[in-house]
C-alpha cells in the first residue's frame, strides 16, 4: 500500500472507533515526560519521543495472576485486547526482544503471546530526540521501519501513514474515507524530519562516545575480570530501578499468595540487581557482589542475547540512564568496555 | 516437557506417603492427578499451597508413571513446609522441565556415577535406569560419599546395590561411627585406583556444589575427557521454561538448556560452583 496521510481531526475519529474493539492507550504529558493512559479527551502526543514508561509494562505486567488453584484457564485473557498509539521504534525493538523470550522457545508464556497477538500497534516517528537518545547505536533508527501494523509520521496538519501488517491494512480499509494518498510535499516533510532527528541521534552517540554494537562483540566476556566493573558499581543502590524501566528486562518471581487453602500465584517483575536474584535456598549465589550483579546486567544483554536469541538487549532509549539514582551510564559502561578490549 | 497450556499452573497432587530418610532429608511419594512422565535427571516444581514452589529432580523409577518420589533437604522457607507435610495433603506439580541424563550416549560405555548427600536423589533414579539397562554398558561404577554415616540417603536400599553383580561400588563417609564398614574421607579420595579406563569412559556427578567442584577437577585430573563428564547443576531454577532469568549461567539457563550440562559447555562460566 502506498504512503497515505490522515489529517489530525480524522486521526481522532478512527482512533475513538477503535476504541470499541481495543483498549485504546495513547501517549500524554504529564510534566517533563509523556504517560500512557485510555484514550479520554485529553490531547494525544502522536510525536516527540519514547513514554517515560516502557511498553512492556502492557503485555508483560508488573503484577499478574497467573495461575488459580490448580486450573488450566489462563486467568485475564479475555480482557479487551490493546492498541498501543505511537509506540517508538526503540520500544518496538523491545517487543522483539520480549518476543522472543515469551513466544519464541519451545514454551510460549499464554499471557504475554494473547496480549501481543491480539494487539494493534499504531506506531510513529520521533520527532525530536532526548539528550539520553542513543537508538543507532543499537540498530534502531528513531523511525520504525518494521514490526507495526500502522505507523504515524507528523507532518503539517497530519501524519503520513505506512501500513506494515494485514491488520493494519484492514482497520486503513475501513475507515478510507478518513485517509487519502499523500502527497510529495508531505512525503519530503517526513523524510526531512526523519533526517533531522537522525542527525540528533548521531550528535547524541559522537558527543558520548557511545560503540556501535558491532564493536560489543566478545566486549562483556573480554572485560570479565576489569576493574570497570567494581568501579562502576560503586554508586549503585540495588534499587533495580534500570530493570524495571528497561523495555527489554523480562525477569520475574513467581509468588503464591499466603493462603492455606487457595493457591493463587503471581508473577512479578523482579530484578537481578537485588542480592538474592540467583541465590539457591541452601545459600549458595553465584552473584554475592553488586558489582557482580551490574556486570551479570551487561553479560545478559550484550552477551547472552546475542548468541542466544541473535539480537542485542538494548534499544537505546535511554530510560535507566534517566532512572539511575546513582547515575550509572550504560553508554559510559559500554564504551570502557570497548576502550578497555586490548588491556 | 510440561505440556499444560499455562506451564505456571501447578498439577493437583496427593501426597501418597512421606518417609524420613536422614535427620533433614524427607522423601515424598506424590500422586499428580495428571501424568508426569519424566525422564531421569530432568525436574519439578513442587508447591506447597501458601508457601510457594521449589524445584526438585525425583528420586524414583522414571519408567513408574503415575506416581514420583521426590527426597527433600530442609534448607529453606519452602522446604520447611515441605517437611510438615503428611499423606493426605495436596501439593501441586509443574514439569517435568529440562534436560535429563542422556543414557543413550551412556551405551557401549565404562560408566562412573559419583554422588554426594543431597545428590544421591537424582543419582537413584538414574541408578534405576542404569540397572534396568545395566547389560547395555561395558562397566558400571559407583562413589558416593556423606558427612556421616547417618547422612546416607537410600541407606537399605544401597546396602543392596552392594550385592549387585553389575555394579563396582564404593562409599565413603567424612566422619565414621562405630557401625561404619566402608572408606573415610571425602568422596575424591575414593576415585583414585577405579577398575576403568577414564580416557574413554563416561562420567556423572552430582552433589552439594563444593563436592561437585573438587570432584570434578578430580576426574579431569584422571583423565576423564570434559566432554564425557555429566553435571547436575543446581541454581535458582523458578519458572522452568527459561523465562524468569534467575538460573542463567553463561549462555544457558539451567531449567531449560539444564539441569544436566556437559562440563565442556559450562566449565569456563564464572562463578560456576556458587
Amino acid at each position: 500500500m502506498n504512503p497515505m496521510f490522515i489529517s489530525a481531526t480524522n486521526l481522532r475519529f478512527v482512533l475513538d472507533e477503535l476504541q470499541s474493539r481495543y483498549s485504546v492507550l495513547v501517549p500524554v504529558r504529564d510534566g517533563d515526560g509523556l504517560f500512557y493512559e485510555v484514550l479520554s479527551s485529553t490531547r494525544v502526543v502522536i510525536g516527540e519521543v519514547r513514554a517515560v514508561e516502557p511498553l512492556k509494562s502492557f503485555f508483560f505486567r508488573a503484577k499478574q495472576i497467573v495461575a488459580e488453584n490448580y486450573s488450566d484457564s489462563i486467568p485475564g485473557s479475555r480482557n479487551k485486547p490493546l492498541c498501543i498509539v505511537a509506540a517508538k521504534a526503540c520500544d518496538l525493538k523491545g517487543f522483539r526482544v520480549l518476543d522472543a523470550v515469551f513466544m519464541g522457545d519451545d514454551y510460549v508464556d499464554p499471557f504475554y503471546a494473547d496480549a501481543r497477538k491480539r494487539n494493534l500497534i499504531i506506531s510513529a516517528d520521533c520527532t525530536t530526540a532526548l539528550d539520553v537518545c542513543f537508538c543507532l547505536a543499537v540498530d534502531v533508527k528513531p523511525f520504525p521501519d518494521a514490526n507495526f501494523d500502522i505507523n504515524l509520521s507528523e507532518v503539517q496538519d497530519g501524519y503520513v501513514v505506512q501500513v506494515g501488517s494485514e491488520k493494519g491494512s484492514g482497520v486503513v480499509e475501513e475507515y478510507a474515507d478518513y485517509f487519502q494518498e499523500a502527497g510529495a510535499g508531505q512525503l519530503k516533510q517526513r523524510d526531512e524530519q526523519r533526517s533531522r532527528v537522525r542527525e540528533q541521534v548521531r550528535a547524541n552517540i559522537r558527543n558520548n562516545g557511545v560503540p556501535a554494537q558491532e564493536r560489543l562483540a566478545g566486549a562483556i566476556v573480554r572485560n570479565f575480570d576489569n576493574l570497570l566493573w567494581q568501579e562502576e558499581a560503586e554508586t549503585c543502590v540495588e534499587c533495580g530501578a534500570c530493570n524495571t524501566i528497561c523495555p527489554t528486562c523480562h525477569c520475574f518471581l513467581l509468588s503464591d499468595q499466603l493462603s492455606d487453602r487457595d493457591l493463587t500465584r503471581y508473577r512479578l517483575w523482579d530484578s537481578c540487581l537485588i542480592k538474592d536474584f540467583a541465590q539457591v535456598a541452601g545459600g549458595a549465589n553465584p552473584r554475592q557482589r553488586l558489582w557482580m550483579r551490574l556486570r551479570n546486567r551487561f553479560d545478559k544483554k550484550f552477551a547472552f542475547f546475542p548468541e542466544a536469541y541473535n539480537i542485542y538487549a538494548c534499544t537505546g532509549c535511554g530510560r535507566c540512564i534517566a532512572a539511575c539514582p546513582g547515575k550509572i551510564d550504560i553508554r559510559k559502561v559500554l564504551k570502557r568496555n570497548v576502550e578497555n578490549v586490548h588491556e | 516437557m510440561y505440556t499444560s497450556s499455562n506451564p505456571y499452573r501447578p498439577i493437583r497432587t496427593e501426597v501418597l506417603a512421606t518417609l524420613e530418610e536422614t535427620p533433614s532429608i524427607r522423601t515424598l511419594r506424590l500422586k499428580p492427578e495428571e501424568q508426569i512422565s519424566f525422564e531421569t535427571g530432568q525436574f519439578v516444581e513442587l508447591t506447597v499451597p501458601g508457601a510457594g514452589e521449589a524445584p526438585f529432580t525425583p528420586s524414583s523409577e522414571p519408567s513408574v508413571k503415575d506416581v514420583l518420589e521426590v527426597s527433600v533437604m530442609r534448607v529453606g522457607k519452602v522446604t520447611e513446609r515441605i517437611h510438615a507435610l503428611r499423606a493426605g495433603d495436596t501439593v501441586g506439580l509443574r514439569g517435568p522441565f529440562g534436560s535429563g541424563y542422556p543414557v543413550d550416549e551412556f551405551v557401549g560405555k565404562e560408566l562412573l556415577v559419583v554422588g554426594g548427600g543431597c545428590g544421591f536423589a537424582p543419582l537413584r533414579s538414574l541408578m534405576y535406569e542404569l540397572f534396568r539397562r545395566s547389560r547395555e554398558f561395558k562397566k558400571l561404577l559407583f562413589r558416593g560419599g556423606c558427612k556421616t554415616p547417618k547422612d546416607f540417603l537410600y541407606r537399605e536400599q544401597i546396602q543392596k546395590w552392594r550385592e549387585r553383580d553389575d555394579l563396582d561400588i564404593e562409599l565413603t563417609v567424612d566422619e565414621a561411627d562405630g557401625d561404619w564398614q566402608g572408606k573415610i574421607g571425602v568422596v575424591t579420595t575414593i576415585l583414585d585406583d577405579l577398575d576403568m579406563e577414564p580416557q574413554t569412559g563416561v562420567a556423572v556427578v552430582c552433589g552439594p556444589p563444593v563436592m561437585m567442584r573438587f570432584a570434578t577437577m578430580k576426574l579431569v585430573e584422571l583423565g576423564f575427557k570434559k566432554n564425557t563428564i555429566y553435571l547436575s547443576m543446581e541454581k535458582n531454577m523458578s519458572c522452568g521454561i527459561g523465562k524468569c532469568g534467575h538460573c542463567r549461567i553463561g549462555v544457558y539457563y539451567t531449567c531449560s538448556d539444564g539441569p544436566v550440562f556437559r562440563y565442556d559447555r559450562i566449565g569456563e562460566c564464572a562463578n560456576l560452583w556458587d
